[in-house]
This record gives structure tokens, C-alpha cells and sequence, in this order.
């Protein structure tokens, strides 16, 4: 590890935020995570009522094992789209070319950076919202500092286990498959013969019911093994090859005829198809956080038989479903069309278009969860739950960030206008779902605000003055 | 006839005015050469022009279009070739001619794409991925995109700065015959001798102010270099 590149690459990342929208903007977004989750905090002597402390503490520590997994899979897509925007030269991750550093350095460094990136804007502001909420809750505040601890323990393991798994993938996606197919006949085989259950597994929370310094140990080694391995056999795809390829965009476009953007949807396929890790991408940043998701519906379904899981599982797909416009969006900036006589709205109808046809694999998603929970008399309501916030979700991810997710969500104003819209509605379908499914067979209803939404951002966006990106 | 008009146009970035009051209009079949040190405001100068960005104050109308009220139709209108802007990074560059003809709405994409891939010497280029491709080639692609529609205007930035001798020769001699046409070009540039090589008329902008507007004959019949002219008028400021 070198310090001064630690520190560069520190500086190059603040100024890259602080220089879209600037420094108060930016600086106040963990601020507005710390009060968002002091605000939620709130709320858990109401959730205590329906759920038991050990079921809140498991999910809690399964949804930052999924926390630390989707950053993971952002950071590493992170700098193939900063490489996208600002071209290698100008960024320190690609100094090893003209400078006498190695890549396995930069590559050390880059971890690191982004690991303390993202605790400073997400996992320190959740944990001092969480500990200044026990002042006003019936809670300890030591035992929610040694929970936050475990929490922390559990978003290292789950950022360590996809830099591994994306290390594998970088050197071969059917050793990727190989491990995780391997990966699940160890657990089936750990589940089947030797009585252990998923909730064992999860280290960190098990420590905090019984702490020993041997699963301590062990989970210092989840952390630091795969991240360890993951540098050793560090793959880097040096793009000073030049790769053809067979001219396919028209023959792509074809299959699109059925819209007047079927162009602009070929590239975004093609785009997907051709970028580093594109399997990988839709896999870290989808298909693994869905598949994990739906581990914890199990899991949740375990603990609280009642709760039709579908349906809460129909509301959660909804939303990471969205993430699909922002990695559509992460590889293409407004800036090669603005001398086009394009308008920013048709890119993002083109970029619609291409989301609904991704979904697909949602829906399907959603089929095969339904039958493999048994719940197939839930799948309609589950269904227009799932389009509704998936519909909801994206026209107001359009309004408040057009072509810029990944970006503008970092300035807090926007991202707290996003939050105040689509964190109601997300709590009133979860509850909604809880108590009557059928009641969502009403939340199409949703649909119509949320297409005037979108309407609306046409006109925003063509008036925008694009990013300097 | 005028199919270029600016009047008192501005733009201001914060407290910086990068194009000051500029009212000047070109004429069809001009190769009209902008002229101007780093950081003048050539390029903010174009991206008014063809609507990319909006002028502080002022207006400009190309071809009786007004920019600010029809961006997109002058942008139908007109080719581009932008300095900074680099083709999407996962389309080959033959996909990327493909992709550019079909927003803009061209039938005979596969000839002309070839006519350009021919004239600017790259189709041993054609199927490699545009991320990939040089900073000549990915010049010589945007070259090609910009002239695809066969447009009546042409406003280019800088255009033969990365590009080789026998390129530039060609793309100046391409120049010299559109305009022969009856089109016009719009080129910005610093490089003074490949203006006083192909241009009909020059402006001279510095720090944003128009310093001087008038055909190249001017200083050819005063037998005055366009060197020692610019750099007189420059540092008099």
C-alpha cells in the first residue's frame, strides 16, 4: 500500500463530487443518512411489536452483508465508469501505466479508498444515527455500539466476498460458476448433515449473542482471506489490445424494430455486452443482491410464517429493479450526442425501453420465487406490486437524476427528495402487503401520477444544462 | 446571403465572460476561420452556435433558424465536429457511422460510411471498438460523422490537430472543395497556417472579444502574414 496514493486517490474522488455540486451539497449527504436512520431508528420499538429483537438483528445484519455487496459491485464498476467519462490518463487508478507503480498497488489502494469512502458517506452516518436514537428509545446504547460493530463486520464480509468473486470472474465466468455452485453444495451439505442453519453462518450476529475470539477470528479471516486472494490473482485487462468485433448493431437494432429508438437500445445492449464484465456487472449489481434478498425472505419467512414473503420479496425486486436504469445510464453520458440533433429525453426513452426489456429477468425472478415459496395464488398482486414500485421508483429516479443516478443521487438534496418520495410509498406497499396482499391489486393506482411524473421529466431534462462529464 | 448570424452574442461562466458581445455574420460558401490563443472562447463560440449550450445574452440564427428556439433542427441541419467529445466507447467504428446515420435518418449509410473509411485511410479500423482507437483515428471517425448528412454548414473545432500530414492534406483539400459547393465551414483553430493555407475569411477573437472580422485577401493584398497580424492585434488587446 502506498500512503500518498491513498491520499491522492482520496482527494481525486472528493473533487470529482465536490465539482458537480458542490461541497456543502456533497458534504451534507452522510448527514442526511445519519438523520435518515435516527429517524428509522424511531420507529423500532413499533417494529419490536411484530418482530422479535433476534429477528431485527438478523435481518439487519443480512441487509448489510447486502449492503456491502451491492457497493462492492458499484466500486468495481465504478472505475470502469470513470475510465468511461474521463478516459484512463486522467485518473490516478490508471497511473501505473506512466508512472513506476504497480497495478496491484493502485488496485490495493482502490480498495481501501473505496472501502473508507463508503463507510465515511453510509456506514458511520447509519451507526451514529442508530447510537444517538438509543438516547430517545429503550435501547443500550452499548449494546447498539457493539451491534453496530457486528454490523460493520458484516458489510466487510460481504464487500470481501464479491471483490473475490469478481476476481474469479475476471479470470474465468464459468470458475465463478464452478465456486458457487460449489459454494451451495458445502452449505447444503453443512445444512443437511451437520444441522447447521443459514443463521449460523452469519458470524457476526452470532458473536454478539456469544462472543468468542475463534468466531471473531474467523470472521477477521472472511474479511481479510478473499480480499487477500482477490490481490493475489488481481486480473487486469490491460485495453491497450484492441479488440474487433463483427459489426452487429443494425442486425440488433432489427429485433428492437417494435420501437422508434431500436438504435439507441442495440448500443445500451451492446454496450452491456462489451464492457468489462458485462455478465459480471448485471450479476454483482442485480442478479446477486436479488439472490440475496431473496435469502432473507427466507430466512424472514422462517421466523415470521404468517408474512406472505412473495409479496414483500415483489416490493423489494421493485426497487433494486431500478438499479438496472442506473447501470444502463452509468456507462453513457449526454456528451457524444449533444452535437446530434438529439433531445436528452429520447436518450432516456431509449433507456426506458432497454430497462423494460431487462426486466424481464424480474419478472422471471419473480415467477420462480413464487413457486419455489409455494405462493403462486399471491403472484398477481405481488405482480402489480412489484410493476408499481418498479414504475414508481424509476420515473422518480428520471425527475429528481435524468441520466445521472450514480452521480446526482450523491447531492443530498436530491437524493433526500428521493427518499421523502419513494421511502413512503415503499413502507405502505411493505405494510400494505403484510396485512392483504389483494390490497395491491389497487396499487396500479400508482401509475397514474408516476407517468406524469415521467412526462414531466421529458420537459425537465431537455431544458438541463448537461454535466461537465 | 448570411446563413450565419450572431448578434451581441454573450456567454458568461460565473464571473468569467467567455464570449463578450460578439455580433458577426458569415456568408454561404465562406470558410470562415476563427482564430484565436487557448481559452478565447472558440469553442464556447461553436457550442452556442449549433445549440449545445445557451448564450448569456444575445441571439444566433444559422440558416434564418433561430438556435435558441430550434437547437435540434440546427442540429439536423448542420455537421459537428466537436474538439473534446470522443464517440461512444463499445460501438465499433463502422457501428458508430451505422448509429450516427440512423439518428439522422440517412438511407445509403453502408456506401457513404465507406466513402470516409476510404478518403481518411482507416478501414483496417472499421470493427475495432472506438475505445480503443487512436486519438488520429477517433479524429478522422469524427471527421466522417460530421459530414455523413452532407450538410450545407460545417462548424469544426480544431479539427486537424492530431492527425497526420497526409490527412490533413486531404481533409484540407476536402475543405476547399465543399465549399466550392456552395457550403460553408465554421473552423476554429490556432494553428495560423493551416487558416491562412484554406480559409476565405478570418476572425480574430481574444478573452472573449472579436478583435477583428475580414476575407484572408485583405492581409494577402497588403502582403501582411496572418502571424505577424494575430499576434500584433492579440498583445495590442
Amino acid at each position: 500500500m502506498s500512503f500518498e496514493v491513498l491520499k491522492i486517490m482520496i482527494k481525486e474522488e472528493w473533487r470529482l463530487h465536490t465539482s458537480l455540486f458542490g461541497k456543502r451539497m456533497f458534504a451534507f449527504f452522510p448527514i442526511m443518512i445519519g438523520i435518515s436512520a435516527f429517524i428509522a431508528s424511531m420507529f423500532l420499538p413499533y417494529i419490536q411489536t411484530i418482530m422479535t429483537t433476534q429477528q431485527m438483528l438478523q435481518s439487519a445484519h443480512y441487509i448489510f452483508i447486502l449492503f456491502g455487496v451491492t457497493i462492492g459491485s458499484f466500486g468495481l464498476a465504478g472505475k470502469e465508469i470513470l475510465n468511461r467519462r474521463f478516459g484512463q490518463a486522467s485518473l490516478v487508478a490508471y497511473s501505473s501505466r506512466s508512472l513506476p507503480i504497480s497495478e496491484r498497488t493502485i488496485f490495493l489502494n482502490f480498495l481501501i479508498k473505496d472501502i473508507i469512502y463508503y463507510v465515511i458517506l453510509w456506514i458511520l452516518p447509519i451507526i451514529l444515527g442508530l447510537v444517538l436514537a438509543t438516547f430517545f428509545i429503550q435501547i443500550n446504547t452499548i449494546s447498539m455500539l457493539f451491534i453496530c460493530g457486528t454490523l460493520v463486520l458484516s458489510f466487510l464480509i460481504g464487500l470481501s466476498i464479491v471483490f473475490f468473486l469478481s476476481t474469479v470472474y475476471a479470470h474465468s465466468y464459468k470458475l465463478l460458476i464452478a465456486f458457487l455452485i460449489i459454494g451451495l453444495i458445502v452449505f447444503l451439505f453443512l445444512m443437511n448433515y451437520y444441522n447447521v442453519g443459514i443463521t449460523t453462518l452469519l458470524l457476526p450476529y452470532s458473536i454478539y449473542y456469544n462472543l468468542s475470539i475463534n468466531k471473531f477470528l474467523l470472521i477477521l479471516s472472511l474479511i481479510f482471506v478473499p480480499s487477500a486472494l482477490s490481490l493475489i490473482f488481481i486480473k487486469v485487462d490491460y485495453p491497450e489490445k484492441k479488440r474487433q468485433y463483427k459489426n452487429s448493431l443494425m442486425d440488433l437494432s432489427y429485433k428492437f424494430k417494435f420501437s422508434q429508438h431500436s438504435y439507441y437500445i442495440a448500443k445500451d445492449f451492446l454496450d452491456l455486452k462489451r464492457s468489462e464484465g458485462g455478465l459480471g456487472k448485471i450479476i454483482f449489481s442485480f442478479l446477486f443482491p436479488i439472490g440475496l434478498t431473496w435469502l432473507f425472505l427466507y430466512i424472514f419467512l422462517e421466523l415470521i410464517p404468517t408474512v406472505k414473503a412473495i409479496m414483500i420479496f415483489a416490493v423489494f425486486l421493485g426497487i433494486v429493479s431500478a438499479s438496472i436504469y442506473n447501470m444502463l445510464t452509468a456507462f453513457d453520458t449526454f456528451n457524444p450526442y449533444m452535437f446530434l440533433p438529439v433531445k436528452v429525453s429520447t436518450i432516456i426513452k431509449s433507456k426506458i425501453i432497454s430497462y423494460l426489456i431487462v426486466s424481464i429477468f424480474s419478472f422471471i425472478i419473480l415467477i420462480l420465487v413464487a413457486i419455489s415459496l409455494n405462493e403462486l395464488e399471491w403472484f398477481i398482486p405481488a405482480l402489480f406490486s412489484f410493476i408499481t414500485i418498479s414504475v414508481y421508483s424509476l420515473s422518480m429516479t428520471i425527475y429528481f437524476a435524468g441520466l445521472h443516478p450514480t452521480i446526482l443521487f450523491y447531492n443530498s438534496k436530491i437524493f433526500a427528495q428521493y427518499i421523502c418520495t419513494v421511502g413512503p410509498i415503499l413502507f405502505v406497499f411493505t405494510f400494505a402487503s403484510i396485512l392483504d396482499p389483494f390490497i395491491m391489486l389497487a396499487s396500479p393506482v400508482l401509475l397514474v401520477p408516476a407517468l406524469f411524473i415521467l412526462k414531466r421529466s421529458y420537459i425537465k431534462w431537455d431544458k438541463w444544462k448537461p454535466l461537465n462529464i | 446571403m448570411s446563413v450565419i448570424k450572431m448578434n451581441n452574442l454573450t456567454k458568461e461562466f460565473g464571473e468569467l465572460t467567455a464570449v463578450d458581445n460578439v455580433t458577426l455574420s458569415i456568408e454561404k460558401g465562406q470558410l470562415f476561420g476563427l482564430l484565436g490563443p487557448n481559452g478565447s472562447g472558440k469553442t464556447t463560440m461553436i457550442k452556442m452556435l449549433t445549440g449545445q449550450i445557451k448564450p448569456t445574452n444575445g441571439t444566433a440564427e444559422i440558416l434564418n433558424i433561430d438556435v435558441l428556439n430550434d437547437p435540434i433542427n440546427v442540429r439536423t441541419r448542420v455537421g459537428i465536429i466537436p474538439e473534446q467529445e470522443t464517440p461512444p466507447s463499445f460501438l465499433t467504428a463502422e457501428e458508430y457511422l451505422e448509429f450516427v446515420g440512423s439518428i439522422r435518418k440517412i438511407r445509403n449509410i453502408k456506401n457513404l460510411s465507406e466513402k470516409w473509411f476510404e478518403m481518411l485511410d482507416f478501414k483496417d479500423q472499421k470493427n475495432a471498438l472506438c475505445k480503443d482507437l487512436s486519438r488520429g483515428t477517433r479524429q478522422k471517425l469524427m471527421v466522417a460523422q460530421a459530414f455523413l448528412h452532407e450538410p450545407q454548414i460545417a462548424f469544426i473545432d480544431e479539427p486537424l490537430i492530431n492527425l497526420d500530414p497526409i490527412i490533413q492534406r486531404t481533409l484540407k483539400d476536402f475543405l476547399i472543395d465543399y465549399i466550392k459547393k456552395g457550403n460553408t465551414v465554421f473552423f476554429s483553430t490556432h494553428v495560423l497556417e493551416i487558416a491562412e493555407e484554406i480559409c476565405t475569411q478570418i476572425g480574430i477573437i481574444d478573452k472573449g472579444k472579436l478583435l477583428h472580422n475580414g476575407p484572408i485577401t485583405e492581409l494577402k493584398n497588403k502582403k501582411q502574414h496572418l502571424e505577424d497580424f494575430f499576434l500584433k492585434l492579440v498583445k495590442e488587446g
